[in-house]
């Protein structure tokens, strides 16, 4: 069975159920994306990266697999190919497609996938980057729970060079949460699938509180963690340092960044710089400090109109 | 093809120690704080598997992620120009699928350092903030639950014998056992030796200047001017003590005893009871 959904404002049609995806409403226009089922090769020929798990080709095709879970083909950015080796429908096969090989496949395309997590404040997209753990969805979690929209999770996708842009492209209607933060954030479980079938982890739909148009991306926040109370504050990076910042937040760097030449790199990266502050975000880990934190950020950002912070 | 130096212990036996006065003898200089954090840093950075390998560890399942470490550790192995030190507190361990987690291939030696269980049973419960009794219990039966997702991956946890076994008696790896109370004793001797088995040229000098600029005292300054990075928030302060044998005015008789009921056969061997 085929469904249609949108993903990046891109029409997806796929093999595989995309419950996380909403479906499309546009117009009957041909896919941007088909997601199929079929037979992925063993390895890639002559690949320019040959990690582990993930290869590129030379032509930018790449191969990525979970073993026991599923090996993927991401080819030219416009067609997945997946071979599972669990039920097709189960949410592991999903949660690696809408991951990784959604990264390659924005990049594949000429977006900009930035390891980040995004909310809506005033009308302008923040973006929070980091290293894994450094709690770019619990920061995501708590601005939803005060009532702004989110438009993704760890996945921030970038069209630097669209009128009006660089715009962040909303993702998909959920976050991945832990067992730890929905507990405290007082958010039930039932009716959740989770995220992974032996993993505490959950998809939390955003009720009503996805932001699903594109906004101007404003400002940058890479989170740092504070050991010391003294280290707590946002610093503004100068345009060199953001840009090199910005480098080490494309998301799946290794790998990704091959598919844009340095030039283009730097030219997109600068155009970001250009239109939107970059920071580096010292802040104490932990669920405890999360509404002061949201609260000091969104009080940071301008209310609404004017310039761009 | 360069390879890695496990600089591996039990939680609070002396292993940051050890790094701070490695750092000393590197760098020739006074310890910054500022400088040292990140230098010789845990195996089991997150973002370090996750980047190396273009998946996000925290979609997988603790299994998983194990089977998968010695692919980041010889991909890294394969790129860096120069020998890696590295912190472990992990026991050396197999992995699901059967292999030793630290690949033998591209291990080039582990620096072991232990320290009197009893000892570090008092560490222990300042560092996680509990009472000795359920330090002790930790270190016979820790729990075996996933914690909160940080920036390492989460410890896979056994008990302190279990742990020095692993290390000591790990087939195909090059160790050298370190004791933290050699270190107390006459640390200039332990370092010239560590230094060597890392294949370090250090004059006795050098390793002086190391040892004077990591004492005690000397840390425990620096953590009141600048603060240490790697203490957990709620312990008051990092460099505590620094002592051995401080285990005799704090554990009872029968505290004594349980842990040596607990890790006996493994602190006979290390000279920790006569």
């Amino acid at each position: 069975m085929t469904t249609v959904r949108i993903l990046c404002g891109l029409k997806v049609v796929s093999d595989l159920p995309l419950p996380d995806l909403p479906p499309w409403t546009g117009d009957g226009r041909a896919p941007d994306v088909a997601i199929r089922l079929g037979a992925v090769p063993d390895r890639l020929d002559a690949p320019v990266v040959a990690g582990p798990l993930l290869q590129m080709g030379t032509d930018g095709t790449c191969r990525f697999a979970i073993p026991g879970v599923a090996a993927y083909l991401v080819e030219g950015g416009h067609t997945v190919t997946v071979r599972a080796e669990m039920a097709p429908d189960s949410t592991d096969v999903r949660v690696f497609l809408l991951g990784t090989v959604f990264g390659v496949l924005c990049a594949q395309r000429g977006l900009l996938p930035l390891h980040a997590s995004c909310v809506a404040i005033g009308g302008r997209a923040i973006a929070f980057s980091g290293v894994s753990g450094a709690g770019k969805s619990t920061l995501a979690a708590a601005f939803h729970r005060h009532g702004h929209s989110v438009l993704s999770d760890d996945v921030t996708v970038v069209d630097v060079e669209a009128p009006g842009g660089p715009l962040v492209l909303p993702s998909f209607p959920r976050l991945k949460l832990w067992d730890d933060v929905m507990s405290a954030f007082a958010l039930p479980r039932e009716g959740l699938e989770r995220s992974r079938a032996a993993l505490d982890k959950f998809h939390v739909p955003l009720d009503g509180r996805f932001q699903a148009e594109p906004l101007p991306l404003a400002a940058i926040y890479r989170l740092e963690e504070a050991r010391l109370p003294s280290q707590d504050r946002a610093e503004r990076l100068n345009p060199v340092t953001a840009v090199q910042s910005l480098e080490e937040d494309i998301y799946r760097c290794r790998t990704i960044q091959r598919l844009l030449s340095p030039a283009r790199r730097f030219h997109l990266l600068t155009r970001i710089a250009d239109a939107a502050p970059s920071y580096r975000l010292w802040r104490r880990m932990g669920l405890g400090d999360l509404d002061a934190q949201v609260a000091a950020l969104a009080a940071r950002q301008p209310s609404d109109g004017g310039g761009r912070a | 093809m360069s390879g890695y130096y496990w600089l591996a212990s039990y939680p609070k036996s002396g292993n940051t120690w050890m790094r701070l006065a490695l750092w000393a003898l590197r760098h020739g200089k006074p310890v910054d704080f500022a400088e040292f954090a990140g230098w010789a840093t845990v195996s089991g950075l997150r973002a370090v598997f996750d980047e190396v390998l273009g998946v996000e560890s925290s979609d997988l399942s603790a299994a998983e992620i194990e089977t998968l470490r010695p692919r980041v550790f010889e991909t890294l192995s394969g790129e860096a120009p120069e020998p890696m030190l590295r912190k472990v507190h992990e026991p050396w361990i197999l992995t699901p699928a059967g292999e030793p987690m630290f690949p033998p291939a591209v291990t080039l030696g582990a620096v072991y350092i232990v320290r009197d269980p009893r000892d570090v049973a008092v560490a222990l419960s300042h560092h996680q903030g509990t009472s000795l009794d359920r330090a002790i219990a930790f270190m016979r039966s820790p729990p075996h639950e996933r914690g909160a997702v940080w920036r390492q991956i989460d410890y896979h946890w056994v008990s302190w014998r279990r742990h020095v076994e692993s290390w000591l008696d790990a087939p195909g790896v090059r160790v050298l056992p370190v004791r933290y109370e050699d270190m107390v004793a006459d640390m200039p001797a332990v370092l010239a030796e560590v230094a060597t088995f890392l294949g370090w040229d250090a004059e006795p000098e050098a390793i002086a200047a190391a040892v004077e600029a990591t004492t005690f005292e000397r840390l425990r300054i620096e953590e009141e001017k600048q603060g240490f990075g790697e203490k957990p928030l709620r312990m008051e302060r990092f460099f505590r003590r620094g002592e051995a044998g401080g285990w005799r005015a704090v554990l009872s008789a029968e505290q004594a005893a349980r842990i040596q009921h607990d890790h006996g056969a493994a602190m006979r061997r290390l000279g920790y009871l006569e």
